[in-house]
């Protein structure tokens, strides 16, 4: 493919990712000393608000935006702790992004991390990683070692001003963790579960500190565009949604892949240009976009630009895509996901602690092949009661593939 | 500020949440986990409609221009599912529950006449081996104490509402397990041991948390016409009772419902009695045998005390201490009893 556009994969295959001296002579903390020697953190905000990069966690919200919040912010405690928090809970089933991030180029994201803490005016920093992720916790160990070792981290970096302390924080890989408030619970201590929404993070965080949260993915693209600018980066890609964006692409196809794709490509491009097309003898039937909580693709929408748009009808999620063929056993599948947001929901709210436990029930008789009249109204009740008056987005994600398999699919049309 | 409720206009305070809004103005809204300084948002029953969404009114603080309505087909719909999901986990026990009729789930699902069992499998639909594996490993985690002198436990009642949690001063509740496996618990599920001060007895919306006693060996001691029965009143308790029972008995002389139960002798402890009531009562079974000329062994004495953690220290000269939720559920049982409803 020609003229492609790398910004996180670039180095990928071509440097040890277990040496920081590689990093270097490929370019590497050249934006660090750049942001250092010639900016400030208000110059540096607006580059990144310019430049229209948005969370690739999966919610899509300016990272500009929030950062500016966060460093506007009056430091509401009388030592002035501000704290820069990496999410690196990767958990959503399908989704290896971030880890592939730390596998192949733990520098950048350290870079990424760095300067958006020296941005927001943070003296220390957690990367929040996955508890299953013990060989990537060790790869960003070594890396915060030898960034230390070379004064990118520590007191004074890089003889400024600027102090940084980085501390890799191991979640016990919990689904929900990956949520901002059940993140920050988990770092202070507490139950990992969801925190009621405002006061948000930005204002009252860890610690009841400013805090932001920002997803590994995205802070990888910050030290290009401390580089580049703003204005090179929003030109790449969708005008909605500017930048590259990791896709996931899983399933059915003859080439699983992670591929690093400029945001506004189609759907259709990414399961035939990039993942080789479907394998030998299968048929499409769907797409599932977004892991476990995302939404269905038929045939007549592969189309569709992916991008993150508060208006679109298909959510970006975490960029994972499952391509689904016609022999797969959906009901084998629906159980998998009602299984999955059994064990990891929290158990906080009454919607979902209990819907999600009989959402599975309804599953298993699903999959049975025998479901009454009073399940039908059940998953009917359960679905919506999940959809409208869950605490936090997991119970909304349960329901959105459940109902969309029913919908889409018209999997209740023999009971009728 | 000025908001909307139900298209009336009302004059708020910074930071006030909708509920303290709708409390203020006497408009109701139900709950289950919510209690005072409290709210918690996680029985979503007191969810209020809001620009056509759905949010909880406990804990959302209201903003300028704000316009509510509490009640709505999809308000009542939410409200039913989740008490119906709740119910669905609730042991369901109510004739022979301890909270039986002071129950504010059952209260909640007779208000909004909810299908019990709803979401639960009959017999007949369960299909495979391990559907009924799921039902016993989901039973397998209810906890049952009673092994602590004061507070008995039973997870069956409990709806995770975590009033216990919140109120408890020494932080001994906490949940332990995920998601539908949740369960109230102590720290590595030993043995409740704490100072027993009652609170979480007293928020326990159903019967997950209620008074540790030998319920029949009270109303048989009291019923036994050989043994002189002393009621020891302490000295705020008779307020409390009443508001226990003021929607069981029309009776407002608490002497005359005490003797009604069968007690012999009352006596009140007033307040400057607060440091010694321990010497008082100790001398009360040997001045009632010289006084009345009985058997010390055919008196017992009664402390009727919100002290529950005094159950802890039952003696020779005390022989039972009852909250003053028990007294209520005395006289709710003599009540019945004369009603003819149950048999004790």
């Amino acid at each position: 493919m020609k003229n492609e556009i790398k910004i996180i994969t670039k180095n990928w295959g071509q440097i040890n990712p277990r040496r920081i001296e590689e990093y270097i002579s490929a370019g590497g903390y050249v934006a660090l000393k750049k942001f250092i020697e010639k900016m400030t953190p208000q110059s540096a905000v607006e580059e990144i608000k310019i430049s229209g990069l948005c969370g690739r966690g999966g919610a899509g919200f300016s990272t500009g935006v929030k950062l500016e919040s966060v460093q506007k912010e009056p430091a509401s405690s009388a030592d002035g702790e501000k704290y820069f928090i990496c999410n690196l809970d990767e958990s959503e089933p399908g989704t290896y992004k971030d880890r592939s991030i730390v596998d192949n180029d733990p520098h950048l994201l350290l870079e990424g991390i760095i300067i958006s803490s020296l941005i927001i005016g943070a003296k220390k920093t957690f990367i929040y990683i996955n508890g299953n992720y013990r060989k990537q916790a060790e790869i960003l160990g070594q890396a915060v070692e030898q960034a230390r070792e070379k004064k990118f981290i520590g007191e004074k970096i890089l003889n400024s001003k600027y102090n940084l302390d980085i501390e890799i924080f191991s979640g016990a890989g919990a689904y929900i963790c990956g949520e901002e408030t059940a993140l920050i619970n988990s770092i202070e201590g507490n139950r990992g579960e969801p925190k009621m929404r405002p006061p948000f993070p930005t204002q009252c965080g860890l610690f009841g500190r400013p805090t932001a949260v920002n997803n590994a993915e995205t802070i990888a693209n910050i030290p290009w565009i401390i580089l580049n600018g703003g204005k090179a980066y929003a030109k790449i890609g969708s005008k909605k949604s500017p930048g590259t964006k990791l896709f996931i692409i899983n399933g059915a196809v003859k080439n699983p892949c992670v591929a690093e794709v400029p945001l506004g490509v189609k759907l259709e491009d990414l399961i035939e240009k990039y993942a080789g097309g479907m394998q030998e003898g299968k048929e499409f039937w769907f797409a599932q976009v977004g892991g476990s909580s995302g939404r269905l693709v038929l045939q007549k929408d592969l189309k569709m630009k992916m991008e993150y748009d508060r208006d679109g009808k298909i959510p970006l999620g975490s960029g994972a895509i499952l391509v689904v063929d016609k022999t797969m056993d959906i009901h084998e599948l629906l159980l998998s996901w009602a299984s999955f947001f059994r064990r990891e929901s929290c158990g906080k709210c009454a919607p979902c602690r209990e819907g999600t436990f009989r959402l599975y029930e309804i599953a298993q008789r699903l999959k049975d092949g025998e479901i009454s009249e009073r399940d039908k109204t059940a998953l009917e009740d359960i679905l919506w009661t999940l959809r409208n008056t869950s605490f936090c987005p997991l119970g909304k994600f349960a329901a959105t593939a459940f109902s969309d398999a029913i919908e889409k699919l018209k999997l209740l049309q023999k009971y009728e | 500020m000025q908001i909307k409720i139900n298209n009336k206009k009302y004059k708020t305070e910074n930071e006030e949440t909708i509920f303290g809004v709708c409390a203020r103005n006497k408009i109701k809204i139900p709950g289950l986990c919510g209690m005072k300084d409290f709210h918690e948002g996680v029985c979503r029953i007191c969810v209020v409609e809001c620009g056509g969404r759905l949010m909880t009114s406990c804990n959302t603080e209201i903003r300028e221009g704000m316009e509510i309505i509490t009640e709505s087909e999809n308000i009542s719909r939410a409200r039913r599912i989740n008490l119906e999901l709740l119910w669905a986990d609730h042991a369901g026990k109510c004739a022979t529950c301890k909270k039986n009729q002071l129950c504010e789930l059952q209260k909640l699902a007779e208000e909004y006449k909810i299908e019990n069992f709803h979401f639960v499998p009959r017999k007949g639909e369960m299909t495979s081996r391990e559907e009924l594996d799921l039902v016993r490993d989901n039973w397998s985690r209810v906890v049952t104490e009673n092994e602590n002198p004061c507070v008995s436990r039973n997870s069956e009642f409990c709806v995770e509402c975590r009033r216990c949690v919140n109120i408890c001063p020494e932080k001994k509740f906490g949940f332990n397990y995920r998601a539908g496996d949740v369960v109230v618990g102590t720290p590595y599920e030993k043995v409740l041991d704490c100072g027993f001060c009652g609170e979480c007895v007293r928020v326990c919306p159903t019967a997950a948390l209620t008074d540790q006693n030998d319920f029949f060996k009270i109303i048989k001691d009291l019923d036994d016409l050989r043994k002189f029965s002393i009621a020891i009143l302490d000295w705020e308790i008779s307020e409390k009772i009443f508001d226990q029972i003021k929607n069981i008995t029309a009776e407002k002389d608490l002497k005359k419902i005490l003797f009604d139960l069968g007690f012999e002798k009352i006596i009140n402890l007033e307040e400057k009695d607060k440091d010694r009531e321990d010497e008082i009562i100790k001398n009360i079974k040997t001045d009632y045998a010289q006084k009345e000329k009985i058997n010390p062994k055919n008196i017992k004495t009664f402390f009727i005390s919100s002290k529950i953690h005094k159950k802890a220290e039952k003696n020779e000269h005390l022989d039972y201490i009852l909250s003053e939720r028990e007294a209520a559920r005395l006289v709710r049982d003599k009540e019945k009893m004369i009603e003819g409803k149950i048999k004790i």
